[in-house]
């Protein structure tokens, strides 16, 4: 090899190291100086400590605030998913004239963007409970419903979206099969599509809980009385100046995508190789990228 | 162990960062946390008080010593404040909890007072008992049915406002707010580094240019235009569009001079020199002159004149939980916990009988408790939020900072 | 995270299509249809009437027709015109960090190739706020900006709060976005073109240019469209380090629909924001439509 050649690789090399830095940093700065002693700044050093993981998962404040995360993230996977798939098997089959604008749609939901859809939403809402509360004389208003609403529509799409694309790359043969051995649609569904459809839907169920639990725009302008989440807290802490606690909070909430990326990982990597269908090999982490594409 | 640590935490904050617009705006969290905190019955206990309120003493009082309101029994278990940030004295917030058996204090917060007619505009209305405005947004409130009448019968220590805070413009017939406390916009200088004398808005603008990238402005439209306004001579309600033209001039020319639009962190920003001349509140800056590393930071209500803003509790309609919210208005009220707001918030009470429990030093500055004779410069906001004119120009002042 | 350029692959034909498997087909879509129309179409209804509108005696939405709010917003089109710049100024950064990178992991990583993309999913996959707010703390005062500032002697020397720091921010956030669809593109590549390319004498410039980067072309389009699309709406990034200095887009409609409760005005830029990004997309279709006529390569 020449010497440019050297060079070349050598410059890769260091440049995607250097990257991969760029990258992590941040995330270490933030765990690093959850265990920090100090009391004062953030900045300050004063020897490792866990009292601000202790006085974080003790207080009963955050910890209504990590539920409320919770249970707005876990209803808008649930809901995103359902539908999601649904949409992406009923698409398959749906006509033109159906499917066009639908999928215009979806494709809106992706490229406008989170600020303008949240802000649409906060003027949606707000004029329509103007109309409906008089005429029904109720009172409803914003709560986690607002949220969980507001969240699923992007994450319809993405579920719909990642179901798709497995669906396009499935082996047909099997459900030509199991329909040629007179198979009942509803038994071929369950016993050949879905395990193949498996990864795809895990995949876009955890994605869909994550970011929704890790929401900010979106939620800040749908958000009721009582119904703070994570992020909004700890944005307002942000804003507030940054304390270790808030770290810790940062911390822990890292921790818990972490370990749901991890889980996903592991069940999508070892359901494509039961399956043995067009797999990836980096499980879902293959998926995510294989979806940007 | 934790307990304590979010509780000194807590008074930290309050400490040295409780600014009037402190800007919380998902939730009054750390505020919150004290209250929920305070769920546990064994952490009301406490030797807290000692630290908010020293001349209070330990002694803790049960605080509602004017008559208990006769509807103690039917307050409610939950009360829903939304507020400026870390607005309320967390021991208060706690005492209150204890003394009514609120179990569940929800604190959330807005940035401005717009922020909060936003919410109550887009589905917060009838979530929410209680909240802050700054007076001239009541009359705005009243007039979109976004508040109560509060029933007199049920806040029997409003007696003790004094009457120089009753019947203004914003309320004529006092039926529908009671005020929490009142302050001023000024100019906050550090003065080892800024050398000139910089006591009035005229000389603000003229010593600006020279600390370029050391200017901190409070992040609100309705403080940043006292200073033009006043420092050309005119009302600081001007709407008249030749006095706004000229104000619009000197914004920005100020504009590439600012480090930061903050309502939240003036104060550090000042405290670390990043910034060393301001155009602030007194929250979170007074605390500093008693620092030895920053005695040398001033406040000075400008002689040019400048605003006399006043926020007021406010019943909000459809309240869920009203004689919850009364008995807040009351006991906030009473002399000793007002007293506490006092010295915890840094702004100056209404409350004649509070004043009994306030630190000598704290009543003789004339930072907080304006002299008469400053007072007369001083001009109250009328609500001229809403000019589009002033929106127009403040968006340009914003997009045109650094 | 896709587009539509892919959402269209093979739509297997049913042979029989009855009634019952016509309605099926509309159960299936009816929950989400209903969520689109609901929660997506109304919304951004309401936001183009209202952008016609006038704004209330107290906030929010008076009737009224009137193009006044879209010439207002082209009369004061700064945050507009910072907000393109910032978003091409940060996908082009973007794109030259990503390039190598992927190149890297798509040629010369070998057996670590899977570990390397899980450690770029990692971030993309965690709060965005979280590592936003992580840089406050690295090139604040007390951190990088105090190094620097006292190194050259100047204590105000400032990081946060400039356009360097927005930039950082979002080049930061977005940067995975770019990087995953050029790494596909690059995986799926032909090796034997390059090598192709090679035995016939052509220099390793000459085989970048013209085999590498034309196949590499669809997944840079995809990419920068990704990161275009965030960064363009960006209102978190600056509203953290941006000292209310950076005054974006995003942050313009914040201002108008909370602060000065000009809805009208806020709806009629949130249009012309909507618009600017269909102009791009719809600009990135026709390329890489453009791009899959002329080579057997694309992103499906």
């Amino acid at each position: 090899m020449d010497r440019f050649g050297r060079f070349v690789e050598v410059w890769l090399r260091s440049h995607t190291f250097l990257v991969y830095l760029f990258l992590y940093i941040p995330i270490v700065v933030v765990v690093v100086f959850s265990f920090n002693g100090t009391a004062r700044r953030v900045t300050q050093w004063d020897g490792i400590s866990l009292k601000w993981y202790a006085t974080v998962l003790s207080d009963k404040t955050i910890q209504s605030f990590f539920f409320n995360s919770f249970i707005v993230a876990i209803s808008t996977a649930i809901i995103s998913t359902i539908f999601g798939t649904m949409a992406a098997l009923g698409l398959q089959r749906a006509p033109k004239w159906f499917a066009r604008p639908f999928e215009a749609l979806t494709f809106i939901s992706i490229i406008v963007p989170e600020i303008v859809i949240a802000l649409a939403t906060l003027v949606f809402f707000s004029t329509s409970w103007d109309v409906i509360n008089p005429i029904l004389g109720t009172k409803i208003t914003n709560g986690y419903h607002t949220i969980i609403a507001a969240h699923a529509v992007f994450n319809i799409s993405l579920v719909m979206l990642l179901v798709r694309a497995r669906l396009s790359g499935m082996d047909r043969t099997h459900v030509e099969a199991s329909f040629d051995l007179y198979g009942t649609p509803w038994r071929t569904f369950w016993q050949i599509t879905f395990p193949q459809l498996l990864p795809a839907i895990v995949a876009g169920f955890l994605l869909s809980f994550t970011f929704s639990f890790d929401d900010y725009v979106i939620t800040t302008f749908t958000t009721g009385a009582g119904t703070t989440t994570l992020p909004l807290y700890v944005f307002s802490t942000i804003r507030k100046g940054v304390t270790p606690a808030t770290n810790a909070v940062a911390a822990i909430m890292l921790l818990i995508t972490l370990a749901i990326l991890v889980i996903g990982q592991i069940a999508v990597a070892r359901n494509s190789r039961r399956a043995g269908s067009r797999g990836n090999d980096a499980g879902m982490a293959g998926m995510i990228t294989d979806q940007n594409a | 162990m934790a307990d304590q640590d979010l509780d000194q935490m807590l008074k930290r904050m309050a400490a040295t960062k409780v600014n009037r617009r402190g800007f919380l705006w998902a939730a009054g969290l750390t505020g919150g946390a004290a209250a929920l905190a305070a769920c546990t019955p064994a952490a009301t206990s406490a030797p807290s008080a000692s630290a908010a309120a020293p001349s209070v003493g330990a002694s803790a009082p049960a605080p509602s010593d004017a008559a208990s309101p006769s509807a103690v029994a039917a307050v409610e278990p939950e009360l829903f404040m939304i507020n400026w940030g870390d607005y309320v004295d967390p021991d208060n917030m706690k005492q209150f909890q204890a003394e009514f058996k609120v179990d569940k204090f929800t604190y959330d917060t807005f940035a401005s007072n717009e922020e909060l007619l936003t919410k109550l505009q887009g589905g917060a209305k009838g979530q929410y008992d209680i909240s802050a405005p700054t007076a001239e947004f009541v009359p705005g409130m009243v007039e979109q049915g976004f508040v109560q009448k509060i029933d007199w019968a049920k806040v029997p220590n409003a007696q003790y406002i004094e009457a120089a805070f009753k019947g203004l413009w914003w309320d004529p017939k006092d039926e529908y707010q009671l005020p929490k406390d009142w302050g001023t916009t000024g100019i906050t200088v550090r003065t080892k580094i800024v050398k000139e004398e910089v006591k009035t808005w005229k000389q603000f603008f003229e010593v600006a240019p020279k600390y370029t990238g050391r200017i901190v402005v409070v992040d609100s439209p309705g403080d940043v235009f006292v200073a033009p306004l006043k420092a050309l001579g005119y009302s600081l309600n001007s709407v008249d569009p030749k006095e706004l033209g000229e104000a619009r001039d000197l914004l920005m020319k100020l504009a590439p001079h600012v480090l930061a639009l903050d309502s939240d962190q003036y104060n550090t920003k000042i405290e670390t020199e990043e910034a060393v001349l301001g155009l602030t509140w007194t929250g979170g800056i007074l605390e500093l002159r008693d620092k030895p590393e920053t005695k040398d930071v001033a406040y000075y209500i400008p002689e040019d004149g400048t605003l006399f803003w006043m926020d007021t509790w406010v019943i909000l309609a459809d309240a869920p939980h009203p004689n919850a919210a009364h008995a807040f208005l009351n006991f906030i009220h009473g002399p000793e916990a007002q007293a506490k707001e006092t010295m915890t918030n840094g702004y100056a009470t209404c409350n004649s009988e509070a004043k009994k429990f306030i630190d000598a030093a704290m009543l003789n500055d004339p930072a907080i408790f304006v002299p008469d004779d400053v007072l007369t410069k001083l001009e109250g906001a009328k609500d001229v939020s809403t000019n589009p004119l002033r929106i127009q120009i403040w968006e340009e002042f914003k997009s045109s900072i650094g | 995270m896709t587009t539509m350029a892919e959402a269209a692959p093979a739509r297997a034909r049913q042979p029989r299509r009855s009634f019952r498997s016509a309605f099926l087909t509309g159960l299936l879509l009816l929950p989400a249809s209903l969520w689109y129309l609901v929660l997506l179409v109304a919304p951004l209804v309401i936001i183009v009437l209202f952008s016609f509108g006038e704004r209330g005696k107290n906030g929010g939405y008076a009737g009224g027709f009137s193009f006044d709010n879209y010439i207002a917003a082209f009369e004061r089109n700064t945050p507009f015109v910072t907000s393109l710049f910032m978003a091409v100024a940060g996908t082009v950064l973007c794109l030259l960090l990503a390039l190598p990178l992927a190149y890297f992991i798509a040629t010369r990583a070998g057996h670590r190739k899977s570990l390397l993309i899980v450690l770029l999913v990692v971030p993309f996959w965690t709060s965005f706020l979280i590592r936003t707010y992580a840089w406050l703390t690295i090139l604040g005062p007390e951190g990088l900006a105090g190094f620097i500032g006292d190194a050259i002697g100047d204590p105000a020397f400032r990081i946060l709060g400039t356009p360097f720091a927005i930039l950082l921010g979002v080049v930061y956030g977005y940067l995975p976005l770019m990087v995953f669809p050029i790494y596909v593109t690059l995986e799926r590549m032909d090796r034997t073109l390059v090598e192709a390319s090679k035995d016939l004498g052509a220099g390793r410039w000459a085989t970048f240019r013209q085999i590498t980067l034309p196949i590499t072309l669809p997944g840079l389009v995809t990419g920068s469209i990704l990161v275009f699309i965030p960064l363009m709406g960006e209102y978190v990034v600056p509203a953290i380090l941006g000292y209310g200095r950076v005054f974006l887009i995003g942050n313009q409609l914040v201002l108008q629909f909370l602060e000065a409760r000009d809805w009208p005005a806020g709806a009629a830029k949130a249009v012309i924001l909507i618009l600017i990004m269909l102009v791009s997309i719809v600009f990135y279709l026709w390329f890489s439509y453009r791009g899959r006529k002329t080579r057997e390569v694309s992103v499906l």
